[in-house]
């Protein structure tokens, strides 16, 4: 089996940035006013990014000339501002120039929990 | 009592697209490659977009900001006793997006279910198709998303 890994601290600024490339303003990810209203301790981590982590995981691990063909993930619990996340994967499986992978997102630290799971990625590598 | 009105039924087959005003561009590919810590050269330079940051992008332009501040796709959809919590994403890549696409979203919803959690509540799962072209009409990307309304304590 081959293991792959990206682990990433999660900053308000990183989120910020997030939320202007990806057009998405939603106070929840900055606003400590309206997520105090809501019982909620922080800035809540778009769960989209772990989409981008997963796809940078893989594709750094496919290398040069590789292509992600399919990625799917299901969200387990909220990541909060200043969390670090570890992304994992596994080779489970090959059919010519096509690798699967299994993987997962998980908080990491005093508060660890899964993240993200299952999720799964295909990538064609050259 | 169902959550799985007749409204809430009448949501399938419900259609959305939303066209750019412009290409892409090199600018929105490596500022979403710097905002996700992505060092791979061909995105901080432009050339070829991460594959997830087709969902969202330049399509949103013009959409009015919610008492939220989101202004992205939404179905705006209410079910009164449940908040609403993302389910998942499952992405399909058909060919990579370059600066020069300019990209169309066509969201459908293709299915609404009632379903119980683990802990007894229920719940409706509300599940959409978007698809995304260039404006050759090339297919870049799928990507089915599952929205969850699950039933609150009263």
């Amino acid at each position: 089996m081959t293991g792959l890994s990206l682990e990433r601290t999660i900053e308000l600024p990183d989120m910020v940035a997030y939320a202007g490339a990806t057009w998405d303003w939603h106070r929840l990810h900055y606003d400590s006013a309206w997520l105090a209203e809501r019982g909620l301790p922080a800035p809540v981590v778009d769960g989209q990014l772990f989409g981008a982590l997963l796809a940078e995981m893989v594709l750094d691990w496919a290398g040069p000339g590789a292509e992600l063909t399919a990625l799917s993930f299901r969200f387990k619990s909220l990541v909060h501002a200043g969390e670090t996340v570890r992304c994992t994967g596994r080779v489970v499986g090959t059919d010519g120039d096509l690798v699967s992978i299994e993987c997962g997102v998980e908080v990491v630290g005093e508060r660890a929990r899964v993240a993200v799971a299952p999720a799964a990625a295909e990538v064609r590598r050259p | 009592m169902t959550l799985l009105t007749d409204e809430v039924r009448a949501l399938v087959g419900r259609s959305r697209t939303y066209t750019a005003p412009e290409p892409l561009g090199r600018a929105s590919i490596r500022y979403f490659a710097l905002a996700t810590g992505d060092d791979d050269p061909r995105h901080l330079a432009g050339d070829v977009a991460p594959p997830t940051l087709v969902c969202e992008t330049n399509q949103f332009t013009g959409l009015p900001r919610d008492e939220n501040g989101y202004a992205g796709h939404g179905w705006h959809l209410h079910i009164p006793g449940t908040r609403e919590v993302r389910g998942g994403n499952s992405y399909r890549f058909h060919q990579p997006v370059r600066p020069d696409d300019v990209v169309t979203a066509t969201w459908t919803v293709t299915d609404v279910a009632e379903r119980t959690t683990g802990s007894g509540a229920g719940m409706v799962v509300v599940t959409s198709l978007a698809t995304y072209t260039n404006q050759a009409g090339d297919l870049l990307v799928e990507n089915e998303e599952t929205l969850i309304y699950v039933e609150v304590a009263r």
